[in-house]
Formats: C-alpha cells, sequence, structure tokens
C-alpha cells in the first residue's frame, strides 16, 4: 500500500513540477509591454525606421542609414536631432515626443547607438569633406558638375544611362534640403550604386569646396512654384 | 407556475374568513416591502443616471506648450475618480492649436464606436484602427463609417493655460457640449 | 461502511429514489446516440468553468488599479497560475463551441417542437448567460482590448435615441471607464449571470427529464400535438432503455474527452492575454474584441453607416426574439432535418455569415496598419532603377501613411486598393485628382500635399505597372496599336 501511494506521489509531484515546462507557458518575452517602453534597437528601427531606410537600412527609398561611409560623416548629435525634430522641408518625420512623434529621448539615444554599433563599422574617414560646410559658389559648381557629374546624369542634370531621371526637375530639389544633396554628394548611396565623395571618377576625390560648389549649383536651379503646377499633366 | 398554483390559493381567497384576510394582507404587505426594498436597490444601481456635475473646467497646461499648426496630445485626470481608478481615469485628448489663440480640443474617441484614434502629422489626418474612420486635422470626417467629425471639449484661455470642459465618456447620445 | 453511510444520508434526505428514478429513466433506443452528448459536455465544461474561476478568484484583484497586475501575476508569479487562467479562457472558447454545436444539434433534429418548447427557450437563456459571461469575462481580462471593448458597448448604447447618455452612464457605472465600470462587469461576471445560468441550467434539466429526450428524428414521422405524447411513451416503453448506462456511457465517454482535450489545449496554448495595460494615454493600441465578438466587430465595418445604429441596436433584440420565437413559429410537423431543406439552409447561411465575419476580422481589410507607413519597407524592386524624383515618390507614399491604408508587394494596409498595378488603371491626370480629391473612401490630401509632393507621387505611382501590362491612358486619345 505504502509503495503505491509513493508512486503516486512522485507521478503528482513530478506532474506538477513539470507544468513549468509545458509549451503554454508565457514566456518572459511575451510580457507586454507599454511603446515608450520598448528598449530593442531592433524592435524600434523596424517600427519606426524601416519604411522608408530600408529593412536593414539599406535598399529603402529613403537614405541608406546601414552605410559606413555615412556612419562616420555625421556625429551623435546630429543623428539625435535629425531623429527627433525631423528635418523641415523634406519627408523625413519628427519623431520626438516633444515634436509630436511618439518616441521618448531614451528611445531615441538606443537608436543612435543602434545604428552606430551596427553600421559605423569602417574606418575614420580620411579627408572627407565635413558634414557641413560654408556654402558653395554656382558658377564654380556649374564646372564641376560638367567634369564629375555630367558623365552620368548628363550634362544639365537630366539623366542619363547609368543614373536615369532628372536631378534638376524643380520638384525633386523641392523636396531635398542641400543638406540631404550634400550628404548624398559625400556619402554616396552604395546600395543603389551611387557613388561617395571618391569616385568622380574613381581617383579624383572632390573636395569640401567642389561639393559646396555643386551644391550651390543645384540649389539655384530650385524654382517657387507659383500655384498648383503639376508638370506631369498629360 | 401558475396552474399549480391556482386550485390552492383560489378557494383560499374566495372565503371570506379571516384566514383570507390574513393572506391578503400578506400579500399587500409583502408587495409593499418589496416596493421598499426595490427603491434603495434600484437608486443605487441607477445613480451614475442621476448625477449631472461630471463635468467640470480643466487645465490642460501652458499655453505654450502647445505650439501653432501642431496636434499635441495631451492627457488629464478625469475631474471625477475613485482612488481605485488607477490609469483609467487619466484621460487624453487631441490639442490643436491653429494660430495664435484659436485652438481645438478633440476628444481621443472615434464618432463611430468609440476606439482612439491617432494623429499623423504628415498626412494631416486622424486616423482610426477599428474600422478605419479618417478625420481632417480640423476634426472634420474625411472617410469611413463615421457618423459625424471629432467630438470636441468646450475649451478658453485662462491665465495663461488652456482649460476644457471635461468629466465624461464622449458618444453619440452626449457628445461633448 | 460507505454504503452504511450512503443509507444514512437517504433515511435523512430520502432523495435516493428519485436520482434513481432520474437515472434511470427510459430514453428512446435511438437518442443514445453520438450526437446527444453535446449538452452534457457544455454542463461539464461549465462546472470546470465554475471551479478554475474560484481559483482565479482567490489571486485576482478586481479593480481597475489592480485588476492587470494581478492577471500578470497570475501568468508569472503565482503557481500554476497561468494554467488555471489558460484553462478558463480556453474553458470559455470550448464552452461557446459546445453550445453552438449544441443549439445547431437540437435545431437540426427538431429537439425544441412540441412539447419541448420552454426547454428550448431555456436553452436560448443559457446561450445568451454564455455570451454574457464570455464578453464579462472579456471584460475582467483588464487590459487595453478589454478597455476599448468597453468603449466600444458605451459607443453602441450612446446611440440610444434619447436617453442614449443615461444608458451609458449605467452601463459604466460613472462618466467614464473606470473602477465603477469594472466593478460592475465583476459583479456581472462572478454574481448575477452565474445566478441565472445556474437557475436555468436546474430548469434545462428538470424538462429535459420531465418531457424525455427528444427521438432520433425520422422523416414522415410528424409531431402532432394530439397524438405525440402518447406516441413518445409507446416509444419509450416499448423500445427505450435506462439513461443510466445506456445513453449516459457516451456521455461519459465524450465529456471525458472534452475536459482532456481542454487541459492539452490550456497546456498547449496558454493563457489568453492580457495585452497591454488599461491605460487610455496609450493611444497605440489595435483593439479587438475576442473571437466570439469579431464577427459584430466586423459587422459593424461593412454595415452600410446609415443603416448602422438601427441595425446595432434593433438587430440584437431581433435576432434573440427570433431564435426566442422559433418553437413557436414551427412548434410541430416534421422533425427530421431531411424534409426541412429551409431550416437547414438558414442555420448554414448563419453558421456560414458568422464565420465568414470571423476570418474577415482576424485581419480587418477595412482598418489602417497604423504602423505601416513607419515599419514596411517600400519593397526593393520598386526602389531599384528608380529617378530620384520617383524615389522620392516612394518615400512620400510611405511618409504620407498612404502605405496605411494601400499596400506595395502585398504588405500594408488593405484599406484601398493595391498600388502595385495603379498606372494600368489610372491616368496620370486621374492620379492627380485622386490624390487631391480624394473620394470612394478616400480622404482628400489637397491640403497637405505641395505640388512638388503630389508630381513626385505620381511619378512613381505611374511606374506601377507589371511589365507585360500597358499603362492606362485618357479614352479621349486616339487608340495606339499596342507596341508589344
Amino acid at each position: 500500500m505504502a509503495w503505491r501511494v509513493g508512486i503516486a506521489a512522485v507521478l503528482v509531484v513530478s506532474l506538477v513540477a513539470g507544468c513549468d515546462s509545458l509549451p503554454g507557458r508565457p514566456r518572459e518575452s511575451d510580457r507586454p509591454i507599454s511603446p515608450s517602453q520598448v528598449k530593442s534597437f531592433a524592435r524600434l528601427y523596424d517600427e519606426n525606421c524601416a519604411g522608408c531606410h530600408g529593412a536593414h537600412g539599406r535598399f529603402g527609398a529613403a537614405y541608406e542609414l546601414a552605410d559606413a561611409t555615412y556612419q562616420a560623416l555625421v556625429d551623435d548629435a546630429t543623428l539625435k536631432r535629425i531623429i527627433s525634430n525631423g528635418i523641415a522641408g523634406t519627408a523625413m518625420p519628427a519623431f520626438a515626443q516633444t515634436a509630436g512623434g511618439y518616441l521618448t529621448t531614451a528611445q531615441i539615444a538606443i537608436l543612435v547607438d543602434g545604428m552606430r554599433q551596427r553600421w559605423k563599422t569602417g574606418r575614420p574617414l580620411v579627408d572627407a569633406p565635413p558634414y557641413a560646410g560654408p556654402d558653395g559658389d554656382p558658377g564654380r559648381g556649374a564646372r564641376t558638375f560638367a567634369q564629375s557629374c555630367a558623365p552620368c546624369h548628363g550634362p544639365k542634370g537630366e539623366g542619363g544611362e547609368k543614373a536615369p531621371g532628372s536631378i534638376t526637375d524643380p520638384s525633386y530639389l523641392a523636396l531635398v534640403s542641400d543638406q540631404s544633396l550634400r550628404t548624398l554628394i559625400i556619402a554616396g548611396r552604395s546600395d543603389l550604386g551611387h557613388p561617395d565623395w571618391r569616385g568622380y571618377p574613381p581617383g579624383q576625390p572632390l573636395s569640401a569646396e567642389q561639393v559646396a560648389d555643386v551644391v550651390a549649383w543645384l540649389a539655384a536651379r530650385r524654382q517657387h512654384f507659383q500655384g498648383a503646377v503639376y508638370a506631369r499633366n498629360r | 407556475m401558475n396552474e399549480a398554483a391556482k386550485p390552492l390559493s383560489r378557494p383560499a381567497l374566495a372565503q371570506p374568513s379571516r384566514r383570507a384576510f390574513l393572506l391578503r394582507l400578506g400579500l399587500l404587505f409583502n408587495a409593499i416591502a418589496a416596493i421598499l426594498f426595490a427603491i434603495p436597490v434600484l437608486g443605487y444601481l441607477m445613480s451614475p443616471m442621476r448625477r449631472y456635475a461630471w463635468v467640470s473646467w480643466i487645465s490642460l497646461g501652458k499655453i505654450e506648450d502647445f505650439p501653432e499648426h501642431q496636434t499635441r496630445l495631451a492627457i488629464y485626470r478625469n475631474p471625477y475618480t475613485k482612488p481605485w481608478d488607477g490609469k483609467t481615469a487619466n484621460i487624453p485628448c487631441w490639442v490643436r492649436r491653429e494660430s495664435g489663440a484659436i485652438f481645438r480640443v478633440f476628444a481621443i474617441n472615434c464618432t463611430h464606436l468609440g476606439c482612439p484614434v491617432r494623429w499623423f502629422q504628415e498626412s494631416g489626418l486622424f486616423m482610426c484602427p477599428c474600422h478605419g474612420g479618417v478625420f481632417y486635422s480640423d476634426g472634420a470626417r474625411a472617410s469611413g463609417p463615421p457618423p459625424r467629425g471629432l467630438y470636441q471639449y468646450s475649451h478658453k484661455l485662462e491665465n495663461g493655460q488652456l482649460w476644457i470642459k471635461a468629466g465624461q465618456l464622449p458618444t453619440l447620445g452626449e457628445p461633448l457640449a | 461502511m460507505l454504503v452504511e453511510a450512503g443509507a444514512w444520508l437517504d433515511h435523512r434526505l430520502g432523495v435516493g429514489a428519485s436520482i434513481r428514478e432520474a437515472a434511470r429513466h427510459p430514453v428512446p433506443r435511438s437518442s443514445a446516440s453520438w450526437w446527444y452528448v453535446f449538452g452534457s459536455c457544455t454542463f461539464a465544461v461549465m462546472v470546470l468553468q465554475f471551479i478554475t474561476g474560484m481559483c482565479l478568484a482567490t489571486v485576482y484583484a478586481p479593480t481597475a488599479d489592480r485588476a492587470w497586475q494581478s492577471l500578470l501575476y497570475l501568468n508569472y508569479n503565482q503557481p500554476l497560475g497561468w494554467f488555471i487562467r489558460a484553462l478558463h479562457g480556453w474553458g470559455s472558447n470550448f464552452m461557446i463551441a459546445l453550445v453552438c454545436i449544441h443549439l445547431a444539434q437540437v435545431f437540426l433534429f427538431g429537439a425544441y417542437k412540441y412539447p419541448r418548447e420552454l426547454t428550448w427557450t431555456a436553452g436560448v437563456v443559457l446561450l445568451l448567460c454564455t455570451l454574457g459571461m464570455a464578453f464579462t469575462g472579456q471584460v475582467l481580462r483588464f487590459d487595453q482590448d478589454a478597455y476599448w471593448g468597453l468603449g466600444i458597448a458605451a459607443a453602441i448604447a450612446g446611440r440610444t435615441p434619447l436617453i442614449g447618455g443615461r444608458v451609458v452612464k449605467i452601463i459604466l457605472g460613472g462618466p467614464i471607464i473606470a473602477g465603477d465600470t469594472l466593478s460592475r462587469f465583476f459583479t456581472l461576471h462572478v454574481f448575477v449571470i452565474p445566478a441565472v445560468l445556474i437557475a436555468f441550467v436546474v430548469l434545462h434539466l428538470f424538462l429535459v427529464l420531465k418531457l424525455g429526450i427528444n427521438e432520433w428524428p425520422m422523416p414522415g414521422r410528424i409531431v402532432r400535438r394530439e397524438t405525440y405524447l402518447a406516441e413518445y411513451h409507446k416509444m419509450v416503453t416499448e423500445d427505450g432503455e435506462p439513461f443510466f448506462p445506456y445513453a449516459a456511457q457516451k456521455d461519459l465517454v465524450a465529456i471525458g474527452l472534452v475536459i482532456a482535450a481542454l487541459v492539452v489545449t490550456a497546456a498547449i496554448m496558454g493563457p489568453i492575454g492580457p495585452n497591454g495595460e488599461p491605460d487610455p494615454a496609450i493611444i497605440q493600441t489595435v483593439p479587438r474584441p475576442d473571437f466570439f465578438f469579431l464577427w459584430l466587430f466586423s459587422a459593424f465595418a461593412l454595415l452600410p453607416p446609415w443603416t448602422e445604429t438601427f441595425l446595432m441596436l434593433t438587430g440584437p433584440v431581433v435576432a434573440i426574439a427570433l431564435l426566442f420565437a422559433i418553437p413557436f413559429i414551427s412548434g410541430t410537423g416534421e422533425k427530421s432535418f431531411r424534409r426541412r431543406p429551409m431550416s437547414v439552409v438558414l442555420l448554414v447561411m448563419t453558421f456560414m455569415t458568422i464565420g465568414i465575419l470571423i476570418y474577415l476580422g482576424t485581419y480587418s481589410p477595412w482598418s489602417p496598419h497604423m504602423e505601416a507607413w513607419s515599419g514596411t519597407p517600400t519593397p526593393v524592386d520598386y526602389v531599384r532603377g528608380r529617378t530620384p524624383l520617383e524615389l522620392q515618390g516612394a518615400i512620400l507614399i510611405q511618409a504620407k501613411q498612404c502605405r496605411n491604408c494601400h499596400s506595395l508587394g502585398g504588405r500594408g494596409g488593405m484599406r484601398g486598393p493595391a498600388l502595385d498595378d495603379t498606372a494600368t488603371r489610372l491616368t496620370p491626370n486621374q492620379i492627380v485628382r485622386q490624390i487631391l480629391e480624394g473620394g470612394g473612401n478616400m480622404p482628400a490630401y489637397g491640403k497637405n500635399l505641395s505640388p512638388a509632393e503630389v508630381n513626385a507621387l505620381v511619378a512613381f505611382l505611374e511606374t506601377m505597372h507589371p511589365g507585360d501590362e500597358p499603362p492606362a491612358r485618357s479614352s479621349i486619345n486616339p487608340a495606339v496599336a499596342p507596341s508589344y
């Protein structure tokens, strides 16, 4: 009799103990957290950034964030400012709660740190033009453009075989800031085949002045829209 | 039930005797007692319906906290609360500052079925996650099933602060004033 | 010793004989079928719900500020708390499923017909109680879905003409969804509805015993008020079997299987929720009801708005009244489903409608995907080889929240048409018009887009035609022979 009770007791105890390893038991990772408490970079990036900047920071419609050159070019404060307040005049929205977004200061810091950790992999840039600089001269910019950009983008920036589509289209220029043009010229977009400042053509890196000049030349092509002009009406 | 009770009660009531009188008296007393009992019980359960002082003026904070041409989420503590309400008495609302002293304060609840509408500043729209109601930045209905624009709180500017008249969940039956 | 104690008890109580009589009451041989087990199974699951419910009540804190924490405590800290929650949550699902099967079987077998009208009526009350327990139970799982589910209930009640606002306050127990609301639903879930449930279960079972279990319906055997009772009496005396063990053995097997299935399901699937904290200030939430009310949620999205208030308020009343009325509409006549084609069609249509609405509700194509604009990347194929302006358009599709309602590459909202083949349907002019003026359930974006932004969007959308399909052209242009 006693041994039966013993076996039964062992069975019950092992069943109860075994309950804790059943598949239905909630895992700590299933614990609900409020959106402002999310601390995982992957989740924050996937929910807030991936839409425009691409699944892993590449091949998005907007700028390539997973680019070592770009990450080396910008500093933490700039990244933080852009994420927090957006870029006025472009499609980059403000994400900070203080600016009407949904992310806390801590979450923006996690995003900045995460990007740096994952994507700022290269050595520091040597003799690259700085992120920001004084305005250039459109006249000199025209010469630099003809020499360095026109081979792909066409003499007037109207586009060519390697780089289809106009970069002097008034609508395009209305949607990008001078800084985005400058960043693009310096850091390029390696995912879509646009070279960085060293590749116009290879072996003849652009100087800081040249970059500023080209930006100034492009900026001069901007037009002010008078009323609603839908250019492509046909 | 009635059929079972009839043969028993009818002869008893038919007799004009003391027993029948007592039975009638008992029934009468019980009816009166039942009404006396029901009044406080029903009054207790229905009391939320009778109270009208739910709504009062609440400050949403300094006027400068709301930038012009922007819509911001503001959270206020409902004026009527119980100590065990916890966070459920923290009610959010959307504050739109058109310009200068021109404000609009919208309830968070979609006018279709009360789900929380979310503001998207890039497209200037409020969207509802339940059945796809969409509203413009001025609260007007843009698309989807909602029968009207967003509920708006009455508001005033006093002592450099934005005040709204709030205190109850807005519904189609009782939209905010 | 046990026998002695039993005899002692029976001597005092004197119910042994009637229990024995009830257990051995004759049932038609034909009705001791596997089809007749669902009522007993529902009852068994209900008893389990009472047990697990009492267990949960020992830990659950029924106040608005603590309920959610106590659920998490049950899930993570209370030993086996998660298992009891899983049993209770899945038990609720099982019970609803079993009630529906039981109802369908009774309806198909004509068991509600004379003289069992009252049994059916009591059953409808039990169905409503079960659904009431499900809804109030979902409220007691006090999370974001519960909070906003109450908001939906309040919004529906608020549509009542004249007294809408007052009805809302009675339901909520105050002006907002807060502590009083949870307490009201706790009272309903733990005291009021269970009391009604028990009373009507007793009535239901009493009627089953008194009137006898429905015989297996035979085509051509017509129910007549004048003759049915005598026919039934003849059937059970000449061709009957005692309920115990003849019919009860199948019930017992089925109950055992259902309970085992419930325990296994609970062990594998785990507890249901809770999801986020019921803090109304957290507006990044997508409220959805549990599946048994998901079909109503879907219906509210799909009903034409002008019928909505009317149908929300009268629909349930009419549906419930119809359910009650069924035995009084067709109380006699054929019982067999083989001779009642319209009843079968009605039942199948009802279940199919509810099933389809639930399926639609699981992915709610009418709801914007609130995170799609910032969380669902543009398909890489739509990024490669695009001009600078087109790329700006692709960015704007995201940044202007177009993606919340329109999908690209099968991902994104489903409220509006997918944009992958926009250019085959709309000319550039039509795209501009649609964006600026909206229409067809799309908001007008005229005020929120600059001309440059519209140009970029159109440039991108113009590329949205699958390689082998030509872009749309205006009907006023002369037809051109296709170049392919």
